[in-house]
């Protein structure tokens, strides 16, 4: 329809892409924060986006950490290259990776859901893979895309079914014990030279050590992956959905953990 | 007070009217049963109701005046529960011992209520004892009101009556005991016979104390008629019957029969009216008003208080002649032949016997103005008021006041040359070390003018000796010597109170020039010591010899050095003494001289030193010293802030070191709390020399204002208003704030005051306006000044005073010729050269094909456009005209504009034109207004900002420009549709973004996030542009680097929107741009080396593309390279039908593992693999035959064993298939 034809970006740089992908991205959050009851449920608001309803925490707070946690991200990203994102519940942090030639750093963000505080092992990781993004040198970020990956009309369309899905997992996932919190976690890419942005200033912290794979720091041909934290993959996978327009390429999925199935 | 009380009340009233003892049979004085406490009360109440009935009817001689009045007395009272009891009960009144509800009783008497029952009851009538005293002493019910307990709270304005006039009030109760033990009938009685014995002392003088004599009742204090004609009419007009008055509020209670009254003293007009004075003053002044205004309804304002006024004297005086203060006022008016050296002599029995005579005639109709039209009759008193046209001059010419100020003024500027001329480092020497010991010697005159004009009448020295104007009772003392200081007199008296103080008393005239010269001998004096000096006044002056002494205590004046203090002291006394005997040697006056640490001390000290001596306060006696003093003997302090610091209970200034700073600082505000709390610490902060800046500069009259027309009051505040002005402009300033003051006559003042031709009793107003502007043009003052002043109304007959001011002052700049031009401040405008201003718009061409071109011919288009637009240079109408560049359409169609204004279609038409140029090498046809491309080559890019322009600009006029090229839809395509790459891929992507301009803009704020940064970003894909086509096709290269060029002028706040390395990117960009243009430099060389860096291809058309490393193409399955989700489950579809009655063939069930396997790990979508998995099982399970099903069964089991090992391998868990 006109309406999300109009919605849709234009994807061709990769900074469209990545603005696309944290434009998703807090809504996301906010859909998972809700369907996972994170945070009651009267806290949140219905509202619209990808001509879609959505519910949005309506707490400040809430919004304003996710609102930085995405911003953190999209800096990472265009700095370039997450693997893969994936949401944990308490503070962002970084997964350290190796490998390849360009900057793009992050290979995924992950949302991850940890059970309340004396263990708080991770329950459920929500993965947003973005490795599948391009890769690039940072100074080619506002560099138009030549042709071949068309711009992605049907973005927003995606989005929606993304999201829908999203809101109907709860059934497929089994239900949280009470009290969780949450983490947002980046994972870079596994290149060589990049370096996680772990400088005091940053507002990234190191993610817990199981929740981190590390490679050798010389070892270039170490396998990646070679040392992986225990709690990374969990028991259970279900696929969410790929989006796929254009240079946009992202795959998400649930991961849950050992914890949940163990409590 | 609702009906309740009044149906309760009324009902109880009844029972008690119709309550009846015939003996004691009844059954009320039969026993009560055991428990029967409710019947015994009430039998008790009906008992007492007897007593009362009995007691009613014994007092049959008393009149029935609180017939109708329920009464219940509350709490302590005086007189007691008991005498009011009785007092109520003889009069006709009902009482009630008990309260069975705040209703059934009409009045509570109480002296006091507690807080809560003050809340409880404050809609009730609460009245205080002295309602029932006083009204049984007037032998009349009184209105209640006057007496309330019970308040509508502090502040309240309520209205009330006074001689005629409806005036608000506020309201005024008084809250306490103190109330109570003032008015009480005990003090009342007490003071009564107080007075009694000592007017057995003394003959009678004191009319009150003589009216009490004569009052039956011994209650004087309250029942006094006298006394009451002083309060406020409530009371006094209590009876509703007889009067034509208000009380307060209680307009229910005032029967319509007081307004039939009123009508019939209006038919009568004036004759009954007179009689009725002779007969009952109080009755006839009631009356009176209404006559006036009746009279003459038009000057009714005027009129009536006159006639009010006029009245109480003569009646008063008819009364009691020779005790009546205001009739003795107007006896020694009459006495008054005030000769002074400034005023014309006048013989104001001539001028008073006018009136007078008038007023006894025909009392009501003589109104301010007629009163000072026959004053002005007289030529010698029209010279000297208001109505001399030169009177201000004179004014001015001749005041003692003015010409005392404006002496110091001169002596002023006269001193502070001199001071400069003799002591130039004196600034320098000012700076002290903080810590360090002063001395400043406060100097004066013992008796200035005294002194002086003695030297002239040696004979007089020994005796009391003023000087004035002259020894008429008018004049004022300007200064009496130390013998006449013996008798009490002081220095601003009246002469008339002196002369009675001192009959003896000798009368000096002023004698300017000797004071002078005497003045001048006395500064040379001063100036002599070498110290910093700061002059008082005439007489007077501050001298700091700091430096002086230091150097005498030979230390540097601020640690206790061995004698050193002692130099020091030594040093300043010698200073001082060496002051008094030069000056008695050249003026042969005495001067006492003050020394302190500061000049609070000085001045403090100069109290002691006085006549003719000299006092040092030590610093080890400061406290003391100062602490003795009361506080209203400190300088700056008088009646208001002493009033105030009694209050809170600071009469020296050692009790004030009692008090904390905080609660000075809340009683006396802010500044005047510190200044009180640092002197009682003998602190003082002001330095000697300091001068205090000029806050105001006025002009005011108040002797001799007499109008008759109000074009005269008029008149003169323009004339007043000049002379502000003229001030302003000697000051050199001007001002924000005008106020203006206007004395008017009390209303209780009589038409001629005191002081002959002064202003009398008078109520003063003021009110101030803040003008947008400051200024000193006297039309304008005299405008806001007379605006001010009708918006009183005041008659002009009433006025005594009229004053203007100037506040919010600040320095005229400027020139003296034309000091508000001058002053006004002006905006910077950018001039244009003219050449730049008949560039046409389209100089956006040939920077780089002639870079040799003089520098202004660079100047930026938007600005040549806007010059040309607006050649007045208004900087305003220039960001307009930007803004409709803006939005100005490229291409119009001609229908439209044939329609338009013709100065608007000049202005499309000139802009069009230059389009054409722009695009003559590749012309289109208006038939396609909408072609985005076009659009985007139009609209002046946010790179055609000129930086310069922009930085002229306000800054918010620059941020919303900023922010119209953040925000215009249209951005995108400006940004990355440049002009010499018309690529085909582009323009589609134009096409849909250009219809679809809206799209960051909705959507949630929230996820709206990160979307102006991303603009922000993306639109420097501008710098991204190269010159590779320049050299191909040239016409395109001019326009391409036109926008190019314009690169540089990308504003900071852009940049600084940027992320850090696409900021640095630009910047270099902007650096060879700037380069090239100037240099010429060849752009080929520039352009390989720049790009040599690069890895991606150019195209064709020269914009940097990026080709995406392509991404591994998914795998796929079978033969026919399927891959999407619906191919593959048709597939899946087909082939289960295909093999529904057998199991599937091995090799099928791996292909597809394998594939699924991939789209796991290669293509990274395990949805996809689950929905296949998924719908193949569906399938199965359709087939609905068991026993064909296992094949498939295993077969599934396969593929989804494949499907989680590859999960597996990924390092994730199981998938739920």
């Amino acid at each position: 329809m006109a309406t999300y034809t109009a919605d849709a970006p234009v994807l061709d740089n990769y900074h469209a892409v990545v603005s696309a992908f944290s434009d998703f991205l807090t809504v996301a959050i906010h859909t998972i924060l809700y369907e996972r009851d994170i945070y009651p449920r009267s806290s949140f608001l219905a509202a619209r986006k990808f001509n879609c309803p959505v519910r949005q925490s309506r707490h400040p707070k809430v919004c304003k950490w996710i609102q930085d946690a995405v911003a953190a991200v999209e800096v990472e990203m265009l700095k370039v290259r997450v693997d893969i994102c994936k949401v944990v519940l308490c503070d962002v942090s970084v997964v350290i990776s190796a490998g390849g030639d360009n900057l793009c750093t992050l290979s995924n963000v992950s949302l991850v859901i940890h059970a309340p505080p004396p263990s708080s092992a991770p329950l459920e990781r929500f993965l947003f893979s973005t490795a599948a993004f391009p890769s690039l040198p940072s100074s080619e970020v506002l560099t138009p895309f030549n042709g071949s990956p068309p711009p992605a009309a049907d973005l927003p369309e995606q989005f929606r079914a993304t999201i829908s899905r999203l809101s109907t997992l709860s059934s497929a996932l089994s239900p949280l014990p009470p009290d969780c919190s949450f983490t947002l976690v980046t994972e870079l890419r596994d290149d060589a030279d990049i370096h996680p942005p772990l400088a005091p200033d940053t507002p990234w912290l190191a993610a817990e050590p199981h929740l981190q794979k590390q490679r050798k720091r010389n070892e270039s041909e170490a396998q990646p992956g070679s040392t992986r934290g225990k709690d990374l993959g969990g028991v259970k996978t279900t696929p969410i959905r790929n989006v796929e327009s254009g240079a946009f390429v992202m795959e998400m999925w649930v991961e849950e953990g050992k914890a949940k199935f163990e409590g | 007070m609702g009906s309740r009380l009044e149906a309760n009340s009324a009902k109880s009233r009844q029972r008690i009217e119709k309550h009846r003892f015939e003996n004691e049979e009844g059954e009320e004085y039969e026993p009560s049963n055991f428990g029967g406490f409710t019947d015994y009360f009430r039998r008790k109440k009906i008992k007492l109701q007897n007593l009362d009935a009995e007691l009613r009817s014994s007092a049959s001689a008393n009149p029935p005046i609180f017939r109708g009045v329920v009464a219940h007395v509350n709490g302590y009272t005086q007189p007691s529960l008991n005498d009011l009891h009785a007092l109520i009960v003889t009069h006709g009144g009902g009482f009630m011992q008990y309260l069975d509800g705040k209703t059934t009783v009409t009045h509570i008497i109480a002296s006091n209520l507690t807080p809560k029952k003050k809340i409880e009851f404050h809609k009730y009538r609460i009245a205080k004892p002295a309602w029932i005293v006083e009204s049984v002493a007037a032998g009349r019910l009184l209105p209640w009101n006057a007496y309330r307990v019970v308040d509508e709270g502090a502040g309240q304005q309520i209205l009330g009556f006074d001689n005629g006039n409806v005036i608000s009030q506020a309201s005024t109760q008084k809250v306490g005991y103190k109330d109570q033990t003032d008015t009480s009938w005990y003090t009342g009685q007490v003071q009564s016979v107080a007075k009694i014995l000592d007017e057995r002392q003394s003959p009678p003088s004191d009319p009150e104390a003589q009216s009490s004599n004569t009052q039956t009742f011994p209650h004087s204090e309250v029942a006094s008629p006298i006394k009451s004609t002083n309060r406020p009419v409530e009371y006094e007009l209590s009876q509703e019957d007889d009067t034509g008055a208000f009380g307060q509020g209680e307009i229910d209670q005032v029967s319509e029969r007081s307004f039939k009254e009123v009508e019939v003293t209006l038919d009568e007009v004036k004759v009954p009216i007179v009689t009725a004075r002779q007969a009952e003053p109080v009755t006839a002044r009631q009356a009176e008003p209404v006559t006036a205004r009746q009279a003459e309804p038009v000057t009714a304002r005027q009129a009536e208080p006159v006639a009010a006024r006029k009245a109480e004297p003569v009646t008063v005086r008819q009364a009691e002649p020779t005790r009546d203060p205001k009739g003795q006022t107007n006896h020694h008016n009459d006495d008054d032949t005030s000769v002074t050296l400034l005023k014309p002599s006048i013989n104001n029995d001539t001028l008073l016997t006018v009136p007078e005579g008038q007023d006894s005639k025909s009392p009501c109709t003589l109104s301010a103005e007629e009163h000072n039209a026959l004053l002005l009759k007289d030529p010698r008193v029209w010279k000297s008021t208001v109505a001399n046209p030169g009177f201000l001059k004179q004014y001015y010419e001749e005041s003692r006041l003015h010409h005392l100020s404006t002496w110091k003024a001169d002596l002023k500027s006269q001193l502070q040359a001199l001071a400069t001329e003799k002591t130039s480092s004196q600034r320098t020497r000012v700076k002290r070390t903080p810590g360090a010991r002063r001395y400043v010697l406060h100097v004066d005159f013992d008796s200035f003018f005294a002194a002086v004009s003695l030297k002239k009448h040696p004979q007089y020295v020994d005796k009391p000796v003023v000087i004035a104007h002259g020894g008429g009772s008018g004049s004022e003392i300007a200064s009496c010597n130390y013998p006449a200081r013996k008798f009490g007199i002081k220095n601003g008296m009246w002469m008339k109170h002196a002369q009675k103080l001192c009959p003896e008393l000798k009368v000096l005239p002023y004698d300017f020039k000797a004071y002078e010269s005497a003045s001048r001998s006395f500064y040379e004096a001063i100036m002599d010591t070498g110290g910093l000096v700061q002059s008082v006044s005439v007489d007077e002056a501050l001298v700091d010899v700091t430096p002086i002494c230091v150097e005498a205590g030979g230390h540097d004046g601020k640690g206790i050095h061995e004698g050193s203090i002692w130099r020091e002291q030594e040093t300043a006394d010698s200073i001082a003494l060496a002051i008094r005997e030069k000056v008695k040697n050249l003026t042969g006056c005495d001067v006492s001289v003050g020394i302190g640490g500061n000049i609070l001390l000085a001045k403090l000290a100069l109290r002691k030193a006085k006549p003719a001596g000299q006092y040092h306060v030590k610093p080890e006696q400061v406290l003391d010293f100062v602490g003795a003093v009361t506080v209203q003997e400190l300088p700056g302090v008088a009646y208001s802030i002493g009033g105030k610091l009694e209050e809170i209970g600071v009469k020296y200034v050692k009790d004030v070191r009692e008090v904390t700073k905080e609660r000075l600082m809340t009683t006396l505000g802010p500044k005047t709390g510190q200044k009180i709390w640092d002197y009682s610490r003998g602190i003082d902060h002001v330095e000697v020399g300091e001068q205090v800046l000029r806050k105001s500069v006025s002009a005011e009259v108040n002797w001799g204002i007499r109008f008759v027309t109000q074009e005269q009051a008029d008149e003169f505040v323009q004339s007043m208003c000049e002379e502000l002005h003229k001030r302003l402009m000697n000051e050199r300033v001007k001002g924000q704030q005008l106020t203006m003051k206007i004395m008017r006559r009390a209303a209780d003042a009589p038409l001629d005051p005191p002081k002959h031709l002064g202003h009398g009793k008078c109520d003063t107003f003021n009110k101030s306006l803040v003008l947008g502007v400051a200024t000193n043009d006297k039309n304008i003052l005299a405008r806001e000044a007379l605006s001010i002043m009708h918006g009183w109304g005041f008659s002009p007959g009433e006025l005594r005073g009229l004053g203007v001011q100037m506040t919010k002052l600040e320095p005229l700049r400027g020139s003296a010729e034309n000091p508000v031009a001058s002053s006004q401040k002006r905006l910077q405008f950018q001039t244009f050269s003219p050449q730049t201003g008949s560039l046409p718009l389209t100089t956006s061409h040939d920077h780089i094909d002639s870079p040799q071109k003089p520098k202004r011919s660079v100047q930026h288009p938007a600005a040549a456009y806007a010059s040309q637009i607006s050649p007045s240079g208004k900087r305003r109408s220039q960001v307009n005209t930007l803004g409709t560049q803006f939005v100005m359409p490229s291409q119009v169609d001609p229908q439209v504009l044939a329609e338009l204004p013709s100065d608007i279609r000049a202005k499309i038409k000139s802009n069009e034109y230059q389009g054409a140029k722009n695009h003559s090498d590749k012309p289109r046809g208006y038939s396609r207004p909408a072609s985005p491309s076009s659009t985007a080559d139009n609209l002046p890019t946010h790179s055609q900002l000129d930086q310069e322009t922009l930085e002229a600009l306000p800054e918010d006029v620059r941020a919303e420009i900023l922010q119209f090229y953040q925000r215009s839809p249209r951005k995108p395509n400006t940004q990355t549709l440049l002009p010499q790459s018309p690529h085909k891929n582009r323009s589609v992507n134009i096409a849909t973004k250009s219809t679809t301009p809206t799209k960051k803009r909705t959507g949630l704020l929230l996820y709206g996030k990160g979307h102006g940064k991303s603009n922000a970003a993306s639109s420097s894909t501008l710098t991204q542009s190269n010159f590779v086509a320049n050299r191909t096709v040239t016409a395109q290269v001019r326009e391409g680097d036109g926008v190019a060029a314009d690169d540089d002028e990308v504003s900071q706040e852009f940049l600084a929107a940027l992320p850090e390395d696409i900021r640095r990117e630009v910047v270099d960009q902007q650096r060879r741009n700037r380069l090239k243009k100037r240099g010429g430099l060849d752009l080929a060389a520039s352009y390989s080396k720049k790009r040599s860096g690069r890895k991606e291809g150019q195209t064709s058309a020269g914009q940097r593309r990026l080709q995406l490393l392509a991404r591994p193409a998914k795998p796929t399955f079978t033969a026919r390279k399927l891959s999407a989700l619906p191919d593959l489950r048709e597939a899946m579809k087909s082939w289960v039908e295909e093999f529904q009655t057998e199991a599937p063939f091995t090799d099928d069930v791996d292909a597809l593992r394998s594939y699924l396997i991939k789209v796991i790990l290669e293509e990274q979508n395990m949805s996809k693999a689950v929905a296949v998995t998924r719908w193949l099982e569906w399938l199965v399970e359709d087939i609905g035959e068991p026993d064909k099903m296992t094949g498939w069964r295993s077969a599934i089991a396969r593929i989804e064993d494949g499907i989680q090992e590859a999960v597996k391998e990924r390092g994730l868990g199981r998938l739920d298939l």
